[in-house]
């Protein structure tokens, strides 16, 4: 046995010495951690965001959409809530890797994390800032395109109940 | 010199081994070469298999090593990084490996005592390793290598609860294959 240990202790330190093995320098690791914070900061809002632009379209379809169904799954652009849990999915792959996830109970914190993307939308939706969004802003062009996709004439507008087209 | 890298804790030789003292990672490689392979034997059930796992285990500590946090245990750390090696040494092969019988007992006090070791040692392998690879690494990390719950968690990613509980079960597990 300590001969074998001994072997290991000699193959390891000639290949350290030798330099066929070096370190990672730290800037490697800083700038994983960076990446990795900044792109679970970025899933978050992304699906924070789609949801939201999810719940905007569903109301778009105004009250009884439900009775719509056929129409709704048409013109709904499904790529957004795809996005949305896409996001979700690689965020709660990404949480997995942080400490906290196994030293806390990992189906709470999943879950935590799911309900305030929920919250986070429907509170964005409560408020109305999607409405802000689609008249104003940047991302005015890109609420106008989805609107145009969702919409045929003679349906409600953003759930307020106005119609764009009376007949 | 020496007796000053004795006393040295094994994150202070991170931290000298971090600032570009490549000599002094061989002091970290036999502080946990024994632990590592005892423990990696219990995983993988070969001795020479195990090896292997704590070698490449050093070298990718090593790679690691800047990433390591010194205000954390190196320990539990190392031991992690072996865990993953050797799931994938278990991964790759998936067939159940032989008991090594190679594995010694470091010398102790008499012949009489060190047999009876050897025994319930031997014994204690073939049981454990009859076990589904969840229930054994609590079970050898806790009672084996003395870890408390917290290392365990550490080193196995789960939460301290889980590993109280995996420990409660393969303990009644370890009862009905040891008395079979």
């Amino acid at each position: 046995m300590s001969k074998i240990n001994s072997e290991i202790e000699d193959k390891v330190m000639t290949r350290i010495k030798t330099e066929e093995v070096t370190m990672k320098p730290r800037w490697y690791f800083v700038v994983g951690s960076v990446f990795m914070l900044l792109g679970l900061v970025s899933l978050t809002v992304g699906s924070i965001f789609l949801s939201n632009l999810t719940l905007f379209l569903l109301k778009q379809h105004g009250p009884m959409g439900q009775w719509r169904l056929e129409t709704l799954l048409d013109s709904f652009s499904w790529w957004i809530p795809a996005l949305a849990i896409l996001g979700m999915t690689i965020g709660i792959m990404m949480l997995r890797q942080y400490d906290f996830s196994y030293r806390k109970n990992l189906t709470l914190v999943v879950l935590g994390f799911l309900a305030s993307i929920i919250i986070s939308a429907l509170l964005i939706d409560h408020f109305g800032l999607n409405n802000l969004w689609s008249q104003l802003g940047p991302m005015k062009k890109f609420y106008q395109q989805l609107e145009n996709k969702n919409t045929t004439p003679g349906r409600m507008q953003n759930g307020s109940g106005r119609f764009r087209n009376r007949p | 010199m020496y007796i000053k890298l004795t006393k040295m804790t094994d994150e202070e030789i991170v931290r000298q081994v971090q600032k570009g003292d490549k000599e002094i990672y061989a002091r970290l490689v036999k502080r946990y070469q024994d632990k590592l392979i005892r423990y990696a034997t219990y995983l993988v059930g070969d001795y020479h298999l195990a090896s292997d796992v704590v070698q490449e285990t050093f070298i990718k500590a090593y790679v690691n090593l800047n990433g390591f946090n010194v205000k954390k245990k190196f320990s539990s750390w190392i031991y992690r990084i072996a865990h993953n090696e050797a799931m994938n040494v278990l991964k790759k092969d998936k067939k159940v490996f032989p008991i090594d019988e190679q594995v010694e007992i470091e010398s102790g006090v008499n012949l009489e005592e060190e047999l009876i070791k050897k025994e319930l040692k031997t014994q204690t392998q073939s049981c454990l390793q009859q076990m589904p690879v969840i229930y054994r690494e609590p079970l050898s990390l806790y009672f084996l290598e003395d870890k408390t719950y917290e290392e365990i968690s550490d080193i196995l990613r789960i939460p301290t609860g889980t590993v109280g509980t995996r420990i409660n079960r393969a303990k009644v597990m370890m009862k009905k294959i040891c008395q079979k």
